[in-house]
């Protein structure tokens, strides 16, 4: 039987630890077609693409490659049966030679069954040829530019020479004219050797440009399955993506500029990168800092609450210049806080309880004679910031780990309510999120600007963005593209903030 | 020429070349008897006996690993080497292939657990060093095995020519291998890109079971013969064989420019550490300076020798950041 | 909390406990002279070493990191101690205040460079742990001090509890409680444990995770010294053999008694309690398989198997219990 797909997915669940990542979720690959596959942040993409892949295996479900079913159980399978990825992270080896990286899989021996290096770099350079990539194959891959980078890990899949190709996020560090290239390579791998692509993407622009078919993940499940992409507009899609319209929070109030700014950056530059950054913090207001991935966002909130270095340039308080050294300096004297974009690793401490985890941030304001310091004392204080929250959990000693990603998310929040700060970091806060928790936290983001506190919002989610900040600031590449005051709508302002970045 | 000099610069040995070759310049100008005969032949199979056991730690090191059990898995075989020529009266050969039985098999036991388990080698093999070491308690009763047939005391004191010692045959043959392995193929190679980056080595279809063992077993054969060549040089096989092993073989990859967290090895320079720390012993000694200085320097030097390597990738990273925002 | 039978029947301390009765009980049936007198007194001197040096060891495991360098540290300060109390007839409360200043000062060395330069402290203490014994039988020539203060190695020999128990153990328990109240009681305590559990969150949070480190190491050379101390008291003399070479016979019974106590290799978890009973337990087995007339030799080999043995069940009892809830 020779069906039309060469690549099928169906019924795939997946659990982790809290979240349902995949519910029935299916998808079919046509042969010589390019499929995109789109979806929000935590909407099931990723582990989809891992299980293609034989990362994860599925806890139900089955894969049908070429007509039979397959087990895949680690990613040589995937290799061997013909499947080629680029993951959204880099993968390859720093430390060895792009020629090596690209042939690593079949490395060409000589008679001694040794390494014959020149032959490497010749096949090699045959495929970063065939992307015009003028990269010597001898060049150490830590020498590479992330763009450079990721286009050596797509000539890389396309050497493989598989009919099967998967591609997540592609163009995330590539520039647009590369992107282009590799747009016409794929139409024409698809359409003369017969490769089919899955093809995942952030940018619908691409996806409408380039992709025969869409399949839509949310939450999960599947809210459309291998549509035509003709059938389809962007708004259609972007509804089919978030499950409602895209709309915008119109119950905010323009910002009252009250001319009091609380902090100020003057022509600071980073050990990280940054370069005459200037902007200032209104007291009261939300302030946007929008970008793509790259931007330098979260590196420039870092540097300012002291976890890098600024090295030089000018940060002021309430009109006085200050330099701070931690981020112990910044809570503990200028009450600045950074809620992490990565709560897992740099937000919350899984393996230790709700109490510990929200508490950490005044544990040095409540200690008494002899440091001393018990858990109802503790307790007395964050309890009512972790009900507030409505953070559903059993008691104040469960463990973080096993609480849903949302909850996750009240909790490190939690604690920098409990720390009382004037001004706050808040990078990415809805990412991997349940519309529910988002909705919420998006409401409390607002109350909290509306009693005092200052916030700086980081986010790459256009409508949260346009519907909480009440001025929008642009970075790329490490400094600031742009400025605008925030009207909320949706329109204007998503367009002034693309040109900011694309000019 | 400074572009041929700037590049030398960058590999590992090459710095450390200078230093073998202005040290002993140095030394034997200072004391002439660094240079007799009898003090170069002694230098020359102590090193031979350092050099494995530095490369039984250098390709674990390579996977991001550590031994811990190198020096007891070395005594391990040592005294069963010499225990079964003298209780057993087995022919030499024969003692041997089953040392190096006992030491495949110990390095084959550290790899399987740890690649199976998830658990760190660390702790695996701070376990077995327990394990191996009480094994050898349990036979030796603290006791040596005298009786080494003399073709074993001939091979062990015996020279070549001038002042090169039989005993470093064995080591340099196993240098040449071990360098063929770490450059030149492909199973070298998959260990180097597992030591790089777990993920992105496994992404590409590396077996990391298959990478770990490997590596163990290579580990343990090594010691294995290390342990065996020192009953030679000592005609002796005692039970605190490989007792003081743990430092110097961490301290020759480091010094030889190793990063611990895996990924970076380079053969020829932890062949040249070796030499350095040998030498510098010897001087000691000639020197007529209090031995246990030798266990203070070491210390220094590793110490040095890390940070040293670790200021080199923090560099390298910063060269990395500033080229990245382009 | 509704619950209905008392937690700490489910803890990992609980079976550890069970098995310290368990083998005594055992042993004391098998052997002669388990329950003697003299065996239970000599017993409970070596237990309050042996706990000092888990507790020792542990508070460095809570970084996620290793001291390599505790025995060193304990023989070193106890030397040091000698001088003073012989060589420089120092008296005795001021020299153990010396010996503890020393042992913190080559603690706080292991933390600063560790923290300092990034280097894992299994590295650095690997490093200093040859320094400090070679630095120490150099200054010293390798001698012993044989004429302590009677005051200080009286307490060594004396016996309470109708001359079952050494005053030493209760001392370790005593710093058991005080590291008990350190970790449960102080927001230094919770400090040290948030850093080490996740070092980037916790600085995030606004802890100074270096300087936490640090005194975590200062603590572990105070307890190695305290360790020093109870062996010279306990022997009588200030030798540089009270560790064995480069202080290496310290770091099996360490080990040992805080992998089997349940805290965590990876950092971030501490139990007094488990440690004090996996020291217990480590002295237990060791003293009963020794008058079993196992042989010391073999001893070694066990403690290796049962630390191997440990490791493994501990980890198969993380895979088990991930699905399931977890109350710590």
């Amino acid at each position: 039987m020779n069906s039309e797909y060469c690549l099928e997915i169906n019924n795939s669940n997946k659990t982790f630890p809290g979240v349902k990542a995949l519910d029935n979720a299916n998808f079919k690959l046509k042969k010589g077609s390019i499929h995109a596959l789109v979806g929000e942040n935590g909407a099931g993409k990723s582990t989809l693409i891992k299980i293609l892949t034989g990362v994860y295996k599925p806890d139900s479900g089955e894969i049908i490659i070429n007509d039979e079913k397959i087990n895949l159980n680690s990613p040589n399978d995937a290799i061997l049966k013909g499947i080629s990825v680029v993951h959204q992270e880099r993968n390859l080896i720093g430390r060895f030679s792009v020629g090596e990286n690209l042939m690593l899989n079949n490395l060409p021996k000589n008679s001694l069954n040794l390494i014959d290096y020149n032959e490497v770099f010749k096949q090699s350079k045959k495929w970063l040829d065939i992307l015009d990539l003028d990269i010597s194959p001898e060049t150490i891959v830590s020498d590479l530019t992330v763009a450079k980078m990721q286009l050596c890990e797509i000539a890389k899949a396309l050497s493989m020479e598989s009919k099967i190709l998967l591609l997540d996020e592609p163009t995330s560090s590539i520039s647009p004219q590369d992107a282009n290239n590799l747009f016409k390579l794929l139409k024409k791998i698809v359409s003369k050797e017969g490769v089919s692509v899955v093809f995942v993407s952030h940018k619908l622009e691409e996806v409408f440009q380039i992709c025969d078919y869409v399949t839509v993940l949310r939450d999960g499940k599947n809210a459309c399955e291998s549509e035509k992409i003709e059938t389809l507009d962007r708004k259609q899609l972007v509804k089919l993506m978030i499950g409602r319209e895209e709309q915008v929070v119109k119950s905010k109030k323009l910002f009252e500029n009250n001319n009091n700014k609380i902090l100020e950056l003057e022509n600071i530059n980073t050990y990280l990168g940054h370069k005459s950054i200037n902007l200032s913090l209104y007291k009261g207001e939300i302030l946007g800092l929008y970008g793509l991935v790259g931007a330098g966002r979260t590196e420039l909130a870092k540097s300012i609450v002291g976890i890098e270095k600024i090295i030089s340039g000018n940060l002021k308080l309430n009109s006085k210049s200050i330099k701070i050294h931690s981020a112990k300096e910044a809570l503990e004297k200028y009450k600045i806080g950074y809620i992490s974009e990565d709560r897992k690793k740099e937000g919350l401490i899984l393996m230790h309880n709700v109490l510990d985890n929200t508490g950490i941030t005044v544990w040095s304001q409540l200690k008494r004679f002899f440091n001393f310091l018990n858990d109802s004392t503790i307790g007395k204080k964050v309890t009512p910031y972790i009900q507030k929250l409505e953070v559903k959990t059993p008691s104040n000693y469960q463990l973080v780990s096993n609480l849903s990603g949302g909850n996750q998310q009240k909790i490190s929040v939690a604690k920098w309510l409990a720390a009382g700060t004037d001004i706050l970091f808040i990078d990415e806060p809805t990412v991997g999120i349940d519309v529910k928790t988002k909705g919420y936290l998006h409401e409390l983001i607002i109350d909290l600007s509306k009693s005092g506190t200052s916030i700086v919002l980081i986010s790459s989610d256009m409508p949260e963005m346009i519907s909480l900040a009440d001025r929008i600031i642009v970075m790329k590449n490490f400094i600031i593209k742009g400025e605008k005051n925030n009207d909320h709508n949706y329109q204007s302002m998503s367009s002034s903030i693309m040109e900011f970045i694309h000019d | 020429m400074n572009k041929i000099f700037s590049n030398l610069f960058k590999k590992d040995w090459f710095g450390l070349l200078i230093v073998v070759i202005f040290g002993a310049l140095i030394i034997s100008v200072l004391k002439p008897a660094f240079v007799s005969s009898f003090n170069l032949y002694v230098l020359m199979s102590s090193i031979s006996l350092m050099l494995i056991v530095a490369m039984s730690q250098m390709i674990i090191i390579a996977i991001g690993q550590m031994n811990l059990s190198v020096g007891a898995i070395g005594g391990l075989v040592a005294i069963s080497f010499a225990g079964l020529m003298e209780v057993y009266d087995m022919p030499i050969f024969i003692a041997a292939s089953i040392g190096i039985v006992i030491g495949v098999s110990a390095g084959f036991f550290n790899g399987y657990i740890t690649a199976k388990t998830g658990i760190s080698a660390f702790i695996i093999t701070l376990a077995t060093l327990y394990v191996f070491k009480g094994i050898n308690l349990g036979i030796t009763e603290a006791q040596p095995f005298y009786k080494i047939p003399d073709a074993i005391r001939v091979f062990g004191n015996g020279k070549i020519i001038g002042p090169i010692p039989y005993l470093i045959i064995i080591p340099l043959i196993v240098t040449f291998v071990m360098w063929i392995l770490m450059t030149k193929t492909i199973i070298g190679r998959y260990m180097l890109a597992y030591g790089n980056s777990i993920q992105s080595s496994e992404l590409m279809g590396i077996s990391s079971t298959q990478i770990v063992i490997t590596a163990h077993v290579i580990s343990g054969l090594l010691a294995g013969i290390a342990g065996m060549l020192v009953v030679c040089r000592l005609s002796l096989g005692t039970p605190n064989i490989g007792d003081a092993w743990l430092l110097p073989s961490f301290a020759a990859p480091v010094i030889g420019g190793a990063i611990l967290a895996g990924g970076k090895v380079d053969v020829l320079a932890t062949a040249l550490a070796v030499v350095i720390v040998a030498i510098i012993s010897q001087s000691l000694v000639i020197f007529k300076v209090d031995p246990f200085f030798v266990q203070i320097f070491l210390g220094f030097m590793i110490l040095f020798a890390v940070l040293i390597n670790r200021y080199r990738e923090y560099q390298e990273e910063n060269k990395k950041k500033i080229f990245v925002h382009e | 909390m509704n619950i209905k039978l008392p937690k700490f029947l489910y803890t990992n301390q609980f079976g550890l406990l069970c098995l310290v009765i368990i083998f005594a009980l055992f042993f004391t049936f098998v052997t002669e002279g388990f329950s003697s007198r003299f065996n239970l007194y000599a017993l409970s001197r070596v237990a309050s070493i042996d706990i000092m040096i888990g507790l020792a060891m542990m508070v460095v495991i809570l970084t996620g990191g290793l001291n390599l360098s505790l025995g060193a540290v304990g023989v070193s300060t106890a030397m040091f101690g000698g001088w003073c109390m012989e060589s420089l007839s120092i008296p005795i409360i001021p020299s153990i205040f010396l010996i503890l200043l020393a042992g913190s000062f080559l603690g706080w060395i292991n933390g600063y460079v560790t923290v300092k330069t990034g280097v894992h402290s299994f590295i650095v203490t690997l490093a200093t742990m040859s320094i400090y014994f070679g630095l120490m039988t150099v200054l010293t020539k390798a001698q012993s001090f044989k004429n302590l203060p009677d005051a200080f190695t009286d307490i060594g020999s004396m016996k309470i509890f109708y001359r079952y128990v050494s005053p030493l153990l209760l001392f370790s328990f005593f710093i058991g409680c005080v590291l008990y109240y350190l970790f449960r009681f102080t927001d230094i305590g919770r400090k040290l444990i948030a850093a080490g559990a996740n070092p980037s969150a916790a600085e995030l949070s606004g802890i100074s995770v270096n300087r936490m480190f640090i005194y975590c190491h200062m603590l572990s050379g105070i307890l190695a010294a305290i360790a020093g101390i109870m062996v010279t008291m306990r022997i009588g003399a200030a030798i540089p053999s009270i560790a064995g070479h480069l202080g290496f016979d310290w770091l099996l019974p360490a080990f040992l008694a805080t992998v089997l106590g349940g805290t965590l290799l990876s950092g971030g978890k501490v139990t007094v309690f488990g440690t004090i009973l996996g020291a217990l337990l480590v002295t237990l087995i060791t003293n009963g398989l020794l008058l079993l007339d196992v042989g010391i030799f073999w001893v070694r080999f066990f403690l290796g198997v049962i630390l191997l043995g440990t490791v493994l069940i501990d980890k198969a009892r993380a895979y088990f219990t991930e699905k399931n809830i977890v109350v710590s």
